[in-house]
């Protein structure tokens, strides 16, 4: 071809570069690299220019891999010049430019001359410092992409070709033999042309991607129809319910929302099947709240209704908390439980009042009436099973452990009146009264000496004045006198 | 016709005592030299010449500094009519290379990066435990090991 003989290397039309552009899988997990460099020393795979040829070992175990393709024609693709997949993404070219709907692919000449002449001008105009149509660097990431991309670096593609003679089982170089001993890969991949990978032509580890991507995007409606819950997976501290709430609420009317924050997910509960999966079919792929990328999947529901939830233990409504989900054992749920992804072991942190309705203010006909409230033994509550999770059984009000013994005891017949700071009179047991003194212990002086004065009246006046709950106070009290 | 001047050989004495042990080292350097690449690799090829000059060279250094059991004339006379190498033997006296193999070895011009042969580390500071260098087939020449 048109070649022409080196007698000026400053002259333009043959590449000088001083280091290599290529992606992390390439350069190695080594922070430590000893990189030859040769000028002019092979011709380009593509366009067949000679160029600076950089050698290097990725690492320990790797082969040495050195630059197959020049500068020119890998920021022309924006790709590796070892490996032709693209630095960003680490995708091979076919599969970046189907998903972004990008094409360079006719703008680059393919045969002979024509690829030359396009080279050089592209080399010469880069060296000039036009700032050519660098378009790579304005692409949007779209979601198929940033599902599809690679994250971590992939040193699997470094290791030593395999031994052409072991293949044969001739390898007489036994344990100094540098290659790896194992058969090859054989199949459609293993025939893989660089100039088609190049170009993003009948690439067939694309064509295999693209395939695993279309599929992907699809999140299937669960059989079961009266799922109306969607899993979102992922969150952090700083996505609230409102965010969620103000991604979902196009869809459909929301139910509840219900946000785990130690498991980082949250449960979105619609009021019809239709409108949890006009939101599975919109935001599946694209859930992004706050930069944050979201997993969305259909709330699985929980395989057996009884005491599952033990500690460890596995089934977990995310819509309900334990302790609700006690009292649903004895009447026959009206609608059925979900799995939270993982359960939380949560024997030892403290029952937080506010993951109860019942203390948030929701308010449990069947429970009122029957609820304990006695004078000692306010606190535990009969009708009410124990969350099964908790690792003691709710002792009567007297019996509490020691360390708040001393704030109960002067409390005690102003019972009903601290027992509204920490818990529905009706539904009341004492563990989450443990911790509540424990964590709160400012509030109870003061309530106890609010209420001390009032504790004349029996109490019956006080509530009104220091209680925040007030519809079931007063039967409580009515009922504990 | 003019004077021709040739140079003939004139053995020293304990000659005789050496020579058949040479011959023998001789006869094997040609049996290397003539012998077919079949079934070799490229370099593989060479490792043969390098293993038997080693071995012609070291046989004549034992026999000077180790046993002494030859006078020094009759071994500059080795050396001159090419039976051992000189520069091998002079690395062989240095600290640390009295195991050298070839010269290439230790070579910083033949090597990537300005180093020496893979050959030349110590089998306990090496990744690869089994290692023969391309040079001269060398499994190593460190002097620890």
């Amino acid at each position: 071809m048109a070649h022409r003989i080196l007698r000026d290397h400053e002259a333009d039309g043959w590449e000088r570069s001083d280091f290599p552009i290529i992606c992390e899988s390439c350069l190695g997990d080594n922070p430590y690299v000893r990189m030859t460099k040769a000028n002019y020393d092979k011709e380009c795979k593509i366009c067949t220019r000679p160029f600076t040829v950089f050698r290097w070992r990725p690492g320990r175990d790797a082969r040495y891999k050195k630059t197959e393709i020049c500068q020119t024609c890998c920021k022309l693709k924006n790709v590796c010049q070892v490996c032709l997949l693209d630095l960003e993404y680490g995708l091979p070219v076919q599969v970046r430019d189907t998903a972004l709907n990008i094409s360079t692919h006719d703008s680059i000449p393919k045969s002979d001359v024509n690829r030359e002449y396009f080279a050089e001008e592209h080399d010469r105009k880069a060296r000039a410092g036009l700032d050519y149509e660098s378009s790579f660097g304005k692409m949007r990431p779209n979601d198929t992409i940033l599902k599809l991309q690679r994250t971590t670096p992939y040193y699997k593609r470094n290791r030593a070709h395999v031994c052409s003679f072991f293949i044969r089982g001739e390898c007489t170089r036994g344990a100094e033999c540098p290659y790896r001993h194992e058969m090859p890969e054989t199949g459609e991949l293993s025939q893989q042309n660089i100039k088609d990978r190049y170009y993003g032509v009948n690439d067939p580890v694309a064509m295999k991607l693209l395939g695993k991507a279309g599929e992907m995007g699809t999140l299937e409606s669960p059989d079961d129809e009266s799922i109306k819950t969607l899993y979102v997976g992922g969150l952090n501290s700083r996505i609230l319910e409102q965010d969620i709430r103000d991604q979902f609420y196009a869809h459909g009317e929301i139910e509840s929302i219900r946000i785990l924050a130690d498991k980082a997910c949250a449960f979105v509960t619609y009021t019809s099947r239709e409108g949890a999966e006009k939101a599975a079919q919109e935001l599946s792929n694209r859930l992004v709240i706050n930069g944050q990328r979201l997993k969305l999947t259909w709330g699985r529901p929980k395989p057996d209704q009884d005491g599952a939830n033990q500690q460890g233990g596995v089934a977990h409504s995310g819509l309900l908390p334990r302790a609700v989900i006690s009292q649903q054992h004895n009447q026959p749920p009206p609608m059925q439980q979900y799995y939270m992804h993982p359960p939380p072991a949560n024997q030892d942190k403290p029952y937080y009042p506010s993951m109860d309705p019942q203390r948030m203010g929701a308010v449990i006909s069947t429970q009122e009436a029957g609820g304990s409230s006695t004078e000692n033994n306010g606190a535990s509550s009969s009708s009410y099973m124990m969350p099964p999770h908790q690792s003691y059984p709710p002792p009567p009000y007297g019996y509490m452990p020691s360390p708040y013994q001393q704030q109960y005891p002067p409390n005690h017949h102003h019972q009903p009146s601290p027992m509204q700071h920490y818990a529905p009179p009706p539904a009341a047991y004492p563990y989450p009264q443990q911790p509540g003194p424990g964590s709160r212990p400012a509030p109870s002086p003061t309530a106890v000496s609010a209420i001390s004065p009032d504790s004349a009246p029996a109490g019956s006046g006080a509530p009104s004045g220091s209680s925040q709950q007030a519809p079931d106070v007063s039967t409580a009290t009515g009922s504990s006198q | 016709m003019p004077k021709v001047k040739t140079n003939r050989v004139k053995y020293p004495e304990g000659w005789e005592l050496i020579e058949p042990t040479l011959r023998e080292l001789d006869a094997k350097m040609r049996e290397a030299e003539t012998d077919s690449h079949d079934g070799k690799r490229k370099c593989e090829t060479l490792w043969p010449i390098f293993k038997v000059s080693h071995q012609r060279s070291r046989y004549v250094y034992d026999l000077y500094y180790r046993r002494e059991e030859i006078s020094k004339e009759l071994y500059e006379f080795c050396l001159d009519q090419g039976y051992a190498d000189r520069s091998l033997i002079a690395k062989w006296k240095k600290s640390g290379y009295e195991r050298l193999c070839c010269l290439r070895c230790i070579q910083p011009r033949d090597h990537n990066y300005g180093t020496t042969c893979v050959c030349r580390v110590p089998k306990h500071l090496r990744e690869e435990k089994v290692v023969e260098c391309v040079h001269c087939g060398c499994q190593g020449c460190a002097s620890g090991d």
